[in-house]
């Protein structure tokens, strides 16, 4: 027993070590990617924005069938040709993630037509962009209803069978604002920190599940309509994202089983600056980079 | 060159920063005083809640406690006023000393108020925010520690009980805020204190829910902290309190691994509350108890994913739940716990 409890003590930093450097020679070396022909894939908010491309994305890399979850049948009905044109079997089901029950019946609805999800993207998510005082109550609990608990019910929906048949991932579409938050989008960092913390959670749970996995995309502001009008004040040094290239690198991420993607790689330096100075210092910070700012002019999406 | 000058005024100001933090550690600040000031706290009845409120009486501030337990909040309505009487013979005999000469404290009329109150809903908060600036007056301090736990796993959990926990621990900071916060603002006086939880800086399996949660209002509290500072309400402080695990009875049946417990033993909740009112008189931004809690921290923002699995593997840290979770489940076979939740 004793000898037993000597090894761990030593195998941990052997094993710290070694996944450290894993991970270094992961980012130089391309790794192989894991084959899609037999997945289907489920994009919530798959209408417009980051959700088209990643249908596209996944399209592209011969996802058997895709199905597209939305509010809005135009943009779901565009996509979906858009899809089909390129030779992939693609369906769109009316879908607000935020209702529980309407969530449950579009699942077994499905499951119905299209057969079981193997590739579930959470995508789906909606910012009110206002400061707490300025925030409607009702808007507020919807952000809370459709970026995190709608997380929630399709996993809910999605996973037993997932694990059932030893075979799928769970995808998360989350934003850097879940580990920095700024103001004037309090519900959307609420949220969004919410969110991560599901997906941590899952994936520390799912560890054991042999052939699931999970993983969680933190994008720095994207250019959408989501956040039309969002003003960041060097674009010079943090350009915003293309939505083609935040689908582009999620893709990449799942067919490597990666956990979690910070987009840029640059944020992991916020992530870590935000761990060690002190709370003035990172307000300081904040000012200088315009955060503070960065929302006065928001429009987003009608 | 604008930008320039800036740039070197922001460095100055983070490595001012530091000193400052630094001398923190040397010289303790001097604490304010929060006597007379009306102090509000929810989820009162119980827990940390509790000795929050016999802590800020022991401070002479008037409580406004709010449970959804009318009992266990009057229990604790009754050790305050115990506290008060205490106080005031202390006072009184002080006085009596004094030969009447000098006044030790400003004489405060001391009171203890107590509502019934569910935090998880929007109307029942609003409504009982509105008694409490009628019969009591302006909130000062504001204690957000209402918390509840499903103790489920995700798949197990019924929907019903994943919402609450959503509500009552995350949502619930909403309301209260909003509720209070526009009278702050305009005196520009007042603190938030919002008590998270360590699993509001990292995450275990087994308990999606309430993990969110913690998130969620470790975000919502750095947004909002994030806002006040935007707006400039300097006399508007927010404290963040994350705890380690407190044996409270909550999680009852929680533990890491064998061999690392002795270094790392659930928190006493006196202890707890102790600290955290140090940081809260101090306006501490934030207090993670104990400290180690810092470097985990540090290490998770530093180290890629599968790294942090695996010194949370190494701390037990990732399945701690589990026996909780077991427990429970236990209990409520028994039919032990169905008035818990």
């Amino acid at each position: 027993m004793v000898w037993k409890r000597l090894g761990a003590l030593v195998m941990f930093p052997l094993q710290m070590i070694y996944l450290v450097v894993k991970a270094a020679v992961g980012l130089v070396l391309p790794a192989k990617l894991r084959d899609l022909s037999r997945e289907n894939v489920l994009i919530t908010g798959g209408g417009r924005g980051i959700g088209r491309q990643l249908a596209r994305e996944f399209a592209e890399r011969g996802a058997r069938k895709i199905v597209l979850w939305g509010r809005t049948e135009k943009c779901l009905k565009e996509t979906t040709e858009e899809i089909r044109q390129m030779g992939t079997e693609c369906h769109y089901f009316i879908c607000d993630v935020g209702n529980r029950e309407e969530v449950y019946q579009t699942a077994k609805a499905v499951r119905e037509k299209v057969g079981d999800i193997t590739i579930l993207v959470n995508n789906a998510a909606v910012v009110h962009g206002k400061s707490l005082m300025d925030s409607d109550d009702d808007a507020l609990l919807k952000s809370q209803h459709i970026n995190t608990l709608g997380q929630f019910w399709t996993t809910k929906a999605f996973l037993p069978r997932m694990l059932e048949l030893q075979n799928g991932h769970i995808v998360c579409l989350n934003s850097v604002l879940a580990l920095s938050a700024i103001p004037g989008a309090i519900d959307y960092c609420t949220s969004k920190a919410s969110a991560f913390a599901f997906m941590e959670s899952l994936t520390l749970g799912l560890l054991d599940c042999p052939g699931v996995s999970a993983t969680t995309v933190l994008p720095f502001h994207t250019s959408t309509e989501m956040f039309q009008g969002m003003r960041v004040r060097f674009p010079n040094l943090f350009p915003p994202l293309k939505p083609e290239t935040v689908a582009r690198r999620t893709v990449e991420a799942v067919q490597l089983n990666q956990a979690l993607l910070l987009l840029p790689w640059t944020m992991h330096a916020l992530v870590i600056l935000k761990s060690i100075l002190p709370q003035a210092a990172l307000e300081e910070i904040h000012k200088f980079s315009g955060t503070y700012t960065c929302m006065n002019t928001f429009k987003g999406r009608t | 060159m604008n930008i320039v000058v800036e740039f070197f005024v922001v460095t100055f100001k983070v490595l001012w920063a530091f000193v400052l933090a630094a001398a923190r550690w040397l010289v303790r600040p001097k604490e304010k005083s929060v006597a007379g000031q009306v102090c509000l706290i929810t989820g009162a009845g119980s827990g940390l809640g509790r000795l929050f409120a016999l802590e800020f009486a022991r401070r002479r501030a008037l409580l406004v406690l709010w449970d959804i337990n009318t009992q266990s909040n009057e229990e604790t309505a009754g050790m305050v006023r115990h506290i008060y009487r205490d106080l005031e013979a202390a006072d009184a005999a002080a006085l009596q000393a004094g030969n009447g000469e000098e006044e030790i404290l400003p004489h405060c009329n001391l009171q203890v108020f107590t509502y019934t109150c569910d935090v998880g809903k929007r109307e029942n908060v609003y409504l009982t925010a509105e008694r409490v600036r009628k019969e009591v007056g302006e909130v000062s301090v504001l204690v957000n520690n209402a918390g509840v736990v499903s103790g489920h796993h995700l798949l197990e959990c019924p929907d019903e009980l994943i919402e609450r926990t959503m509500m009552v621990n995350c949502h619930a900071h909403f309301w209260t805020t909003k509720a209070f916060l526009p009278t702050m603002l305009e005196i520009n006086h007042g603190h938030i204190v919002t008590v998270a939880s360590s699993l509001g800086l990292f995450s275990t399996a087994g308990v999606e829910d309430y993990c969110a949660s913690k998130f969620g209002v470790v975000g919502f509290h750095e947004s909002l902290s994030h806002e006040l500072k935007a707006a400039e309400k300097d006399g508007i402080k927010t404290t963040l309190v994350c705890p380690y695990l407190v044996d409270t009875g909550m999680f009852r049946g929680c533990r890491i691994r064998k061999e690392i417990e002795p270094f790392l033993p659930p928190l006493k909740p006196d202890y707890c509350v102790k600290q955290a009112m140090k940081a809260i008189l101090t306006d501490q931004p934030m207090i993670c108890t104990p400290r180690l809690m810092y470097i985990v921290t540090f290490m998770k923002s530093i180290l890629p994913f599968e790294a942090v699995v695996c010194m949370y593997r190494f701390l037990g840290a990732d399945k701690c739940m589990y026996p909780f979770i077991a427990q429970r489940k236990q209990a409520t076979n028994n039919n032990e716990a169905k008035n818990g939740i």
